[in-house]
C-alpha cells in the first residue's frame, strides 16, 4: 500500500495528481481540467465552486463511477484507474441525491447496502443499529423511507455511507435543497464525524458550509482549481482587510474625506450611494467613524461589514460571484 | 453469491407490491384465453384462414345400377369442394396419390386431405354394400375448425347420396327377389341403409400426427389450451421486461450509481437483476401453469417437457428483456420500444393465432422468432411430447438467448464502463 507523504511528515489518504476527465473525446466538454490536491488523514477537505464547475465529475472519478481521461488518483494508496475495488473498500459515498429505495424501511435500506458493502450476519445488523442510533432513527427504522421528510431520507442517505466504516467520506453537496434545520442538523452530523477523525471530502456550493466545516478548502471552477489552502490562506488572496459599507443622511463626498483621515482605514470610496472603507480591524475603527460623523452633523443611517470570506475570494479571482 | 441474492429479492419484493404489474402478468394472459376460448367454442381448435384442402379422387365410377348409368360419386363430393360456392372459404387442390396427400397435411403445406377411395361409387350405390369404402379426412390437428368445416361439407354431400343410396339398394333388392315381395324387399333394404348409418358411414376422419417420432400417441389440444399457451409465452415477455425495467429506474434514481460505488463488482449487480428477472418469469409460469390446469382443465404435457420449456421460455424472456434495457435510455423509451418489439414478435411468431397451423411464408418466419419454437414446442408437449421431441426447439431457444444475453452484456459495459 502506498501512502504519500508531504514534506511536514503527514499522511496523505487522498492524493489526486493532474486528475482530467473529458466526456466524448477529442473534441466534448472537460469537466475536469487537471485537479490536484491531497487530503490529510482525519481532515476536512472541500471542494467549493458554482454549480457546474466540476465538483460532482471530481467526486465520480474518485468514487470509480467515471474513469479518468487524464491523471490519476491514489485512495488510501490505491490506484482509482488500477485498483478501482480497492479504493471502493475504503470510501463511503453520499451522492447529492437520495439514493435509497423508498419503498423500503430504514432498516431495510441499510441492511441491503450493508449486503453491498459486504457485511454479513451479526456485524451487519450491529452495524445497522449502531448507524441508525447515529443518524436518530432508531424509532423510525421500520417506516418506509417515502414516509420520511427530506431531512431524515438526508440522515439515511448519509447512514448508508458509513456502514462499511470507511476510511474517507465523500459527500456531494449534502445539504441541497432540505430546510435550514436539517441543514443544520447534517451539519452538525459532519462536524461530529470530524471530531470523531474521519476523513470527509466535502463538495458545495455554499461558502459558509466550506468556511465552517473544513479545514482547507479548494476553489473549482470551469474544471480547474483555482485556488486551495486554509480559510486564513485564502482570504489573504483578497487582503485581510474587512469592508465598512455606512450610509449617511447627507453630504455623502464630504464624510467619506473625513474618514478616509480616520487611523485605521485604508482606503475610502463611494459606491454609489454608500461610502465603502477598507479598515484592517472593523470593531477598533467603527466608534472613530461614527465620532467623526457626529462632530461633522451628519447622521448615519445604515452600516454594514464584510469580513473577508471565501466569497469575496471567488470574486476576486474569477470576477463573478459563487451563486451565478 | 450474498449481494446477488440481496438485489434478486429486493427486486422480487418490489414486483410483488406491484399490483398493476401482477395483474398484468398473470391476470391478462388467462382472462384472454377465457375470452377467446369461449369465443371460439371452449374445447374446439379454430382456424381464421383459408382452409388449404388436397382432395385425391380415386373413384372408378361411373357404374350401373339395376341397368341404370349413376354419376361418378368421387367426382360429386370433389366438385362440391371446388365450386365457386366455398372458393372464399376453401382453398382446393388435387393430388394424384394418397400417399402423397397425406405427406402434404404432415409438412404443414395443406391442412386437410380429402381422400375418395376407389370403390366410392359402388359403395354410395349399394353395389359393393359388403365392402364398404369411405372417405378419408387426413388432417392437421391444429386445423379443428377447418378440418370440421371440411368434414361437413363432405358429409352433406354425402347425405345428398342417401336417396340414391336407398333407391339403388331397393332397386337391387327387387331385381333379385321374388315377384310378389317387391314392395316389403324394397322396404326392407331402406331400412337397413338407413340403419346402418347411411351416409356416415361412408365418412372416416382420421388427425395426422404432430411432430413426434413415428409410433407415440398424441392428445387432442382444446382451443383455451393453445390460446393460454400463446398467450402465456407473450406475457412472459412483458413480464421479464418489467422487472427488467428496474435497471432504468435504478439509474434515475441514482441507487445503480451508489451501487456501482460499493465493492460488489459491476458483474454482480447485473447478474442479480438477471436473478431476478429470471425468477419472476419463471414464477409467472408456473402460476399461469397451474392456473390453465385448475381453471381450465389444460394437460400441459410431460413434467420434464413442460419444466425443460418454462427454464427456455423464463431464460430468453429475461435475455430479451435485458437487451431491449441496455438499448434504451429511459423506462419510457423502455415501454414503448419493449411493446412493439414484443408485439411484433408476437405476431411473427403465431402467439394469436397458434402457431402450428400456419404453412408457407408465415411457417418459415414464425421460425425466426424465440416465440414460434417456443410454441411449437408447447404444442408437441401438450400433445404428449417429450424432452427429446421437443429437443430441437429447447435448443434453439436457447441459442436465442444466449445471443441476447450476450449482446446485453455487451450494451451495459460499454454503457456503465
Amino acid at each position: 500500500m502506498k501512502s504519500a507523504v508531504d514534506g511536514e511528515g503527514a499522511v496523505s489518504i487522498v492524493d489526486v495528481e493532474n486528475l482530467r476527465k473529458q466526456f466524448d473525446p477529442p473534441n466534448g466538454v472537460v469537466a475536469v481540467d487537471g485537479v490536484s490536491f491531497a487530503i490529510e488523514k482525519g481532515e476536512v477537505f472541500s471542494l467549493l465552486g458554482p454549480n457546474g464547475a466540476g465538483k460532482s465529475t471530481t467526486i465520480s472519478m474518485l468514487s470509480c463511477l467515471l474513469r479518468p481521461t487524464g491523471g490519476d488518483a491514489l485512495i488510501d494508496g490505491h490506484s482509482v484507474l488500477d485498483q478501482p475495488q480497492s479504493v471502493k473498500e475504503a470510501i463511503g459515498v453520499v451522492p447529492q441525491d437520495i439514493a435509497l429505495y423508498p419503498d423500503m424501511s430504514a432498516r431495510e435500506n441499510l441492511v441491503f447496502w450493508g449486503k453491498m458493502y459486504g457485511l454479513t450476519g451479526t456485524d451487519l445488523r450491529r452495524r445497522v443499529d449502531e448507524v441508525l442510533e447515529l443518524v436518530s432513527l432508531v424509532e423510525r427504522q421500520k417506516d418506509r423511507v417515502e414516509k420520511y421528510s427530506g431531512g431524515m431520507k438526508r440522515r439515511v442517505n448519509i447512514g448508508v455511507a458509513l456502514l462499511h466504516r470507511p476510511k474517507v467520506l465523500f459527500l456531494d453537496e449534502p445539504t441541497v435543497g432540505i430546510d435550514p434545520q436539517s441543514r443544520r442538523s447534517i451539519l452538525d452530523g459532519i462536524l461530529a464525524l470530524r471530531d470523531q477523525g474521519m476523513t470527509i471530502l466535502y463538495t458545495t456550493h455554499y461558502m459558509a458550509e466550506a468556511q465552517e466545516l473544513s479545514d482547507r478548502v479548494g476553489i473549482i471552477d470551469h474544471g480547474k482549481m483555482i485556488a486551495l489552502g486554509t480559510h486564513e490562506e485564502l482570504v489573504r488572496i483578497v487582503g485581510e482587510e474587512a469592508h465598512v459599507r455606512l450610509r449617511v443622511d447627507h453630504d455623502l463626498l464630504g464624510m467619506v474625506d473625513h474618514w478616509s483621515a480616520v487611523p485605521g482605514v485604508s482606503r475610502a470610496a463611494i459606491d454609489e450611494e454608500e461610502a465603502v472603507l477598507y479598515v484592517h480591524d472593523a470593531n477598533a475603527v467603527l466608534p472613530q467613524l461614527f465620532e467623526t460623523s457626529a462632530a461633522a452633523a451628519t447622521r448615519i443611517t445604515e452600516v454594514s461589514v464584510t469580513e473577508p470570506n471565501l466569497e469575496m475570494v471567488f470574486l476576486h479571482l474569477t470576477g463573478r460571484a459563487l451563486r451565478e | 453469491m450474498i449481494q446477488i441474492a440481496a438485489i434478486a429479492w429486493k427486486d422480487l419484493r418490489g414486483t410483488a407490491r406491484n399490483l398493476p404489474a401482477l395483474a398484468m402478468m398473470l391476470l391478462a394472459p388467462l382472462a384472454l384465453a377465457a375470452l377467446l376460448g369461449f369465443a371460439f367454442g371452449g374445447g374446439e381448435s379454430f382456424s381464421i384462414s383459408p382452409i388449404k384442402v388436397v382432395v385425391v379422387n380415386e373413384d372408378e365410377g361411373p357404374l350401373t345400377v339395376a341397368g341404370a348409368a349413376l354419376p361418378n360419386a368421387g367426382n360429386s363430393v370433389a366438385g362440391v369442394l371446388e365450386g365457386s360456392a366455398l372458393q372464399d372459404l376453401l382453398d382446393v387442390s388435387r393430388s394424384e396419390s394418397p400417399a402423397r396427400a397425406r405427406s402434404l397435411v404432415d409438412e404443414g403445406t395443406r391442412a386437410v386431405a380429402v381422400i375418395i377411395p376407389p370403390a366410392f361409387s359402388r359403395s354410395v350405390y349399394g353395389a359393393a354394400s359388403n365392402d364398404q369404402a369411405t372417405v378419408e379426412l387426413y388432417q392437421d390437428p391444429t386445423e379443428g375448425i377447418g378440418a370440421s368445416i371440411v368434414e361437413s361439407v363432405v358429409d352433406q354431400t354425402l347425405l345428398t347420396f342417401n336417396g340414391a343410396s336407398a333407391a339403388a339398394a331397393a332397386a337391387t333388392a327387387l331385381a333379385g327377389a321374388d315377384g310378389t315381395a317387391h314392395e316389403q324387399a324394397a322396404q326392407a333394404a331402406a331400412a337397413r341403409y338407413v340403419e346402418d348409418g347411411g351416409a356416415e358411414a361412408l365418412l372416416g376422419v382420421a388427425q395426422r400426427p404432430p411432430q413426434l417420432p413415428a409410433g407415440k400417441e398424441t392428445r387432442d389440444v382444446g382451443v383455451t389450451a393453445v390460446i393460454l399457451a400463446g398467450m402465456m409465452v407473450f406475457f412472459l415477455f412483458f413480464g421479464a421486461s418489467n422487472v427488467a425495467r428496474t435497471i432504468l429506474d435504478e439509474d434515475q434514481a441514482g441507487t445503480l450509481s451508489r451501487l456501482f460505488t460499493t465493492p460488489t463488482p459491476r458483474r454482480t449487480i447485473l447478474g442479480g437483476k438477471f436473478v431476478s428477472v429470471f425468477v419472476t418469469v419463471a414464477a409467472q409460469a408456473v402460476i399461469l401453469l397451474v392456473a390453465g390446469r385448475l381453471i381450465f382443465g389444460i394437460r400441459w404435457g410431460s413434467p420434464g417437457a413442460v419444466a425443460a420449456l418454462t427454464v427456455a421460455a423464463a431464460v430468453v424472456a429475461s435475455s430479451l428483456a435485458l437487451l431491449i434495457i441496455s438499448l434504451v435510455r429511459t423506462p419510457g423509451q423502455a415501454g414503448a420500444i419493449g411493446s412493439g418489439v414484443y408485439l411484433i414478435l408476437a405476431l411473427v411468431g403465431g402467439n394469436f393465432v397458434g402457431t402450428v397451423a400456419t404453412t408457407g411464408i408465415y411457417a418459415t418466419l414464425q421460425r425466426l422468432t424465440p416465440n414460434g419454437w417456443l410454441l411449437r414446442a408447447w404444442d408437441t408437449t401438450m400433445r404428449g411430447g417429450s424432452v427429446g421431441d421437443i429437443a430441437l426447439s429447447l435448443l434453439v431457444t436457447f441459442a436465442f438467448a444466449l445471443v441476447f444475453f450476450i449482446v446485453a452484456i455487451w450494451r451495459f459495459r460499454k454503457r456503465f464502463a
